[in-house]
């Protein structure tokens, strides 16, 4: 058995050997003698397999491009979502600034911070606070309407409750002077809880359903002439018998709204009106500002504005105010003057009397 | 090597073979699995020295066909691997998955110096770094993926009659 075993020992060294010298003779030759072998072992065996090598990597690559185009795709409509949120960003902050060049005076420019926790829904920080010139009490206006009022001031922030807070009143009444009531938050059960209700409206007054609901300033907290909302329909099952309950759409939703302005006192104590009342002029205006190409643009538009408005109240101021405008719509828009015999009169209409103001919250101090 | 074990060799090379030219490219690791190299081992083990290495040299060329610049490299090799493998088969007689996973690591390490050496490509502490990290990871692939297919081709394999 060992000569056997040996001889095929010394049989597999030499297949051994040759096989290394073929190798080795592959490897010194020069490129053109090489290439011929190489080449028909490309064309024959290796054939089939580079073919199989080439499907892979091409399969691959088509993997990795499907990732590359749905991260592009993913990339796009990221692009689309925040490019349709810096729009309406920009929107709201056009309209603030629309409001801010109508106030002219007494206000605190803010930035809300919603509250993002439970117990927060009623409730928003704003990044103003008394260094600024908030003050508790002060109401908080958006270019569409009122969005709540500040609670507590600290120097550089303060936190405001929303109209949806269930402690939340308005004295309001409707755009003709028709009808006088308390608007506060709806907090039925059933249904949606982010409408306004106004409440305690003389039996004898109707609503139409559209109708815009006004601050009427007889609080003492918010001043007249700020948008609540527009009649939805009659509250069918209201808790007073001897007064109509009026279901309102608010005319803010405050989780739409970043930038508001807080009316300072004094503000307060000048009045509103005619702040909310021109839509037309205050859309004219944010154009201008719009079209304005550049910061100089876009301050001399500003100015104009200042100047033309300026003139315009001191035109008012001489000259008696116009009747009234004979369509519905501009009546409906403008909140009449403020009356005592109004006033009155509601008092002796409605059945609850409350002896503080009547837009004051239920915790006031 | 007879019959129904020739047979069972040859499937699982032609695997192997395939797997090297569609699963390698699929996967374009850095350091890559060498199943030309495992397939040439499973049949390194089964054959005579002699055999092995004319089947180390075939398989050399052919991965060489492919790489004009080293045209040559591989075939020596292969030829030497696949000649050790089969000489030392019986120490890899036993089924033991640690020393097949050592087997796999050492053939390829050994395939990759000796293919560095030919090759004549990198010198100095380059040819460090490709023999003691880029080779030793990629013999460490290789042996991981030899394992992986020992256990799924064991039926196949199956070494009872050996």
């Amino acid at each position: 058995m060992a000569a056997p075993a040996r001889s095929g020992s010394r049989r597999d060294s030499l297949v051994l050997a040759a096989c290394v010298a073929l190798a080795l003779v592959a490897r010194v030759v020069p490129e053109p003698m090489k290439e011929p072998a190489a080449t028909s072992l490309r064309r024959t065996v290796v054939a089939p397999l580079v073919a199989l090598q080439r499907d892979a990597e091409l399969s691959r690559k088509a993997f990795l491009e499907r990732e590359e185009i749905a991260r592009v795709r993913d990339s796009v409509a990221l692009d689309g979502m925040m490019d349709a949120a810096i729009r309406r960003e920009n929107e709201q902050l056009r309209r603030t600034v629309g409001l801010g060049a109508r106030l002219r005076w007494g206000f605190v420019p803010a930035e809300i911070l919603h509250g993002q926790s439970i117990g927060e829904e009623y409730t928003v920080t704003l990044s103003a606070g008394s260094r600024a010139g908030a003050r508790p009490y002060s109401p908080v206006v958006a270019a569409d309407g009122i969005v709540g009022m500040v609670k507590t001031v600290d120097p550089g922030m303060s936190i405001a409750i929303l109209w949806s807070h269930p402690d939340f009143r308005v004295s309001a009444m409707a755009a003709d002077g028709s009808a006088f009531g308390i608007v506060a938050a709806r907090l039925a059960s059933p249904g949606p809880r982010n409408l306004l209700e106004l409440r305690g409206v003389p039996m004898r007054s109707t609503l139409k359903p559209g109708t815009m609901i006004w601050s009427s300033g007889m609080g003492g907290v918010f001043p007249r002439g700020i948008p609540l909302g527009t009649v939805i329909a009659e509250d069918k099952q209201p808790m007073e018998v001897w007064a109509r309950t009026y279901i309102l759409k608010p005319a803010v939703n405050p989780a739409d709204v970043d930038a508001v302005m807080i009316l300072r006192p004094e503000r307060q104590q000048g009045g509103l009106q005619g702040i909310w009342a021109s839509p037309a002029s205050v859309d004219s205006a944010v154009r201008r500002i719009v079209a304005a190409g550049d910061s100089a643009a876009r301050q001399a538009a500003a100015d104009s504005a200042r100047r033309a408005a300026a003139a315009d109240s001191t035109s008012r101021a001489a000259t008696p105010a116009p009747p009234p405008a004979p369509d519905s719509g501009t009546a409906r828009r403008t909140p009449p003057a403020p009356a005592a015999a109004r006033r009155d009169t509601i008092r002796r209409d409605t059945t609850t009397r409350r002896a503080a103001p009547r837009d004051t919250t239920r915790s006031t101090p | 090597m007879r019959g129904m074990g020739a047979l069972r060799t040859a499937l699982a090379f032609v695997i192997l073979v395939m797997l090297h030219y569609t699963l390698r490219p699929l996967l374009a690791w850095r350091a890559q699995p060498d199943f030309l190299l495992i397939a040439l081992l499973l049949v390194a083990i089964r054959v005579r020295p002699g055999v092995a290495a004319v089947v180390g040299l075939i398989m050399g060329f052919v991965a060489d066909s492919l790489a004009l610049h080293a045209f040559g490299s591989a075939a020596m090799a292969m030829s030497l691997v696949a000649f050790s493998a089969s000489w030392l088969k019986a120490v890899f007689f036993a089924d033991n998955l640690a020393l097949n996973a050592v087997f796999f690591f050492v053939g390829k390490w050994a395939f990759n110096v000796i293919y560095l050496l030919m090759e004549r490509r990198y010198a100095g502490g380059e040819l460090l770094m490709q023999v003691l990290v880029w080779s030793s990871l990629s013999a460490a692939v290789t042996a991981f993926m030899g394992l992986l297919t020992l256990l799924i081709l064991r039926p196949i394999l199956r070494t009872s009659s050996q």
